[in-house]
């Protein structure tokens, strides 16, 4: 997994840098083009997304394999008869696992590193972010796998029981694309939307709490399955209190709204003036979408106004009514494409999905008009036209060579 | 029943499936002493051993007095290589750490047992004797009053096996309890004081060697001074 991360990294890194070099200007492209780049979205997320697959597919198998190792090794039976509780055990092997994580991160340092040295910009919130997100994204893979290999009598189908969640994942995010509602808010609180948000520099505290339940929940589960010395039916007894607990805990969790945009450019929020204006209003708010899950136009309604919507208003509720998935057949229906928004007994109508004019018909509605726009604060993005030199050398070669000279030094001085 | 009585088990039972590993299991376990498990392969020492440690579950059965086993005994399973990537000296401090063992017998369990030569080597490249040899060394550092070890000899040749006799009698000889599961009769007759004859999952006898061998008189009605005959006369 260590000697992998530099390369993985790298490949992003460079590509990464590279478009965002030829945007801003390299190789002939007209000048001003990346006037609006932001590095989160044109470097810091490609680079940090190698860590997606490094959590993905190798994460989990060094996991099932300190796990699983240590029982069909014997040291678990011996590390039972410990005078320590076997939850601080687990406990202590997540965070040597996370431990690792971290020097797997060093790579993404690197890159930040060599970003800078360009003369690249770096703005810390949002570099943060990413890289919790990956953390956390980490946190939860160590959990199901530990979970898998403390289920499971064999490492082979702790790997298979673990591969399946994650393209579980990914087939729960297909249907809440395809049904929406309760499905697309369950997609929310999967790994891949985890980072996804953090990716976009947007801190959900509902996101974050319901994946630290996950990752205890997780653990607690492993810790139950390693005590061998219960009956079968007094570990799943004691699974489904945990089940019960995680399932109380997270559906609460998810009625917590903090968020913070980490966003340099605030992507994920409206303008200062927007949100003063928005906050203004007090009166709640309905919304109601006749879009079909599939219709792009709901896509970027909910991408560009209602996600930053809700992080402002307090009482706003949004319904989404159409008969069809897809929308396709419903477009010849008079009312297909329509956006009501009703505020204390008023409602207005507006077919218009871009964030400008949702915020037109609220202002509306509310009779409220926003201050004249601060230009001096817009985002003006930092083009920057530069190759990324070194990087293959330190990523492709000075990475696995360091790597593979540290694995050399310990495995001799062990002996 | 000998009066320094350390913990007593009463109706263990074990079933697998429709195998009953275990059933109705009752024996004594005395302070200082080293007892014997004897058994053909299959009786259920292993599983005898696992269920008193707590590493699987009993269907029955209770253990007096009922203290915290993790206080009272350490089981060393046979034929297990853990903690398999780290030198023999990590793993031996590593479980002086861990169960607060006993540092002040370090040197002497690792000069007992031959270790000092193997201490930088790792236990996946230990011989099948040599790793048999740090599994008990494991065992002997522990603090627990009572020391149940599967198979102490298995692996190890005829002068290893006499060395670690002498080493297993002397920490009795300091006041710990052995109690080892042991298949090959000859062995068992030289190191132990006292014997549990295990047979289908029953304790078919138990009690010194001289007890065994009247009981065994009184059975088939000859005396028997092979400790080979007895058992076969009492299992």
């Amino acid at each position: 997994m260590l000697l992998l991360s530099g390369p993985l990294v790298g490949v992003s890194f460079i590509s990464a840098v590279r478009i965002y070099a030829e945007a801003s200007g390299l190789g002939g492209t007209s000048i001003g083009v990346g006037q609006a780049f932001s590095p989160l979205v044109g470097v810091w997320a490609p680079t940090f997304s190698a860590y997606e697959i490094v959590a993905v597919f190798l994460l989990p198998f060094v996991t099932i394999r300190m796990i699983s190792g240590d029982r069909q090794s014997g040291a678990s039976k011996l590390e039972q008869q410990a005078p320590v509780s076997v939850f601080l055990r687990v406990a202590i092997k997540a965070l040597i696992l996370l431990a690792g994580w971290l020097i797997v991160s060093v790579p993404g340092a690197i890159a930040i590193v060599l970003w800078l040295s360009y003369g690249g910009h770096a703005y810390w919130p949002e570099v943060i972010a990413v890289v919790l997100g990956h953390f956390l994204n980490a946190g939860l893979t160590v959990a199901l796998a530990a979970a898998a290999a403390s289920v499971t009598e064999h490492p082979s189908t702790a790997a298979i029981a673990t591969l399946a969640f994650t393209v579980g994942t990914w087939v729960l995010a297909f249907v809440a694309a395809v049904q929406g509602a309760f499905w697309e808010k369950l997609a929310g609180y999967t790994p891949p939307a985890l980072v996804a948000d953090f990716q976009h520099g947007l801190i959900q505290m509902d996101v974050v709490l319901v994946a630290v339940i996950l990752v205890v929940a997780g653990l607690a589960v492993a810790a139950v399955w390693m005590r061998t010395g219960l009956t079968v039916r007094r570990r799943s007894s004691q699974s489904l209190v945990v089940a019960a607990i995680v399932i109380a805990a997270a559906a609460t969790s998810t009625f917590v709204r903090a968020s913070w945009d980490a966003s340099e450019n605030r992507q994920n929020s409206f303008s200062l003036t927007e949100t003063a204006a928005l906050a203004r209003i007090k009166t709640p708010l309905h919304i109601e979408v006749h879009l079909a899950p599939e219709d792009p136009r709901r896509s970027d309604l909910d991408r560009n106004a209602i996600s930053k919507l809700r992080r402002v208003m307090q009482s706003l509720d949004v319904s989404y009514i159409s008969a069809t998935s897809i929308g396709l057949f419903e477009q010849t229906s008079e009312h297909y494409g329509e956006i009501w928004y009703q505020m204390d007994g008023r409602k207005t109508m507006s077919r218009v999905t871009t964030a400008e004019g949702v915020l037109e018909s609220i202002y509306e509605l509310a009779n409220v008009s926003p201050m004249q726009e601060d230009t001096e604060h817009l985002f003006a993005g930092y083009p920057l036209a530069q190759p990324p030199v070194w990087a293959a050398t330190v990523f492709y070669l000075f990475w696995p060579a360091v790597v593979i000279a540290s694995m050399l030094f310990f495995r001799r001085r062990n002996g | 029943m000998p009066a320094d009585v350390l913990f007593t088990v009463s109706g263990l039972s074990k079933t697998y499936g429709l195998v009953r590993a275990l059933d109705d299991v009752h024996l004594t376990v005395c302070r200082g002493e080293i007892l014997g498990l004897i058994g053909p392969n299959g009786a259920g020492k292993t599983t005898l051993f696992e269920c008193l440690a707590g590493v699987q579950p009993s269907d029955a059965g209770v253990v007096v007095p009922d203290t915290q086993r993790p206080d009272l005994l350490f089981y060393m399973p046979d034929g297990i290589s853990p903690w398999a990537d780290q030198p023999v000296h990590w793993v031996l401090q590593y479980v002086l750490g861990l169960y607060r063992g006993r540092r002040d017998l370090y040197v002497d369990v690792v000069n007992r047992l031959e270790l000092t030569s193997l201490l930088r080597t790792k236990i996946a490249a230990l011989s099948k004797g040599q790793r048999k040899r740090v599994l008990l060394a494991i065992g002997l550092l522990t603090p627990q009053p009572v020391l149940l070890i599967d198979e102490p000899f298995d692996g190890l040749d005829l002068r290893q096996t006499r060395e670690v006799a002498a080493t297993l009698r002397s920490h009795a000889s300091l006041g710990r309890t052995l109690f080892l599961s042991i298949h090959q009769i000859s062995d068992a007759a030289k190191i132990c004081n006292r014997f549990v004859l295990l047979s289908n999952g029953r304790v078919c006898a138990e009690g010194s060697r001289e007890e065994l061998a009247r009981l065994a008189e009184d059975r088939t009605g000859q005396p028997s001074s092979n400790f080979e005959d007895v058992f076969l006369a009492l299992t």
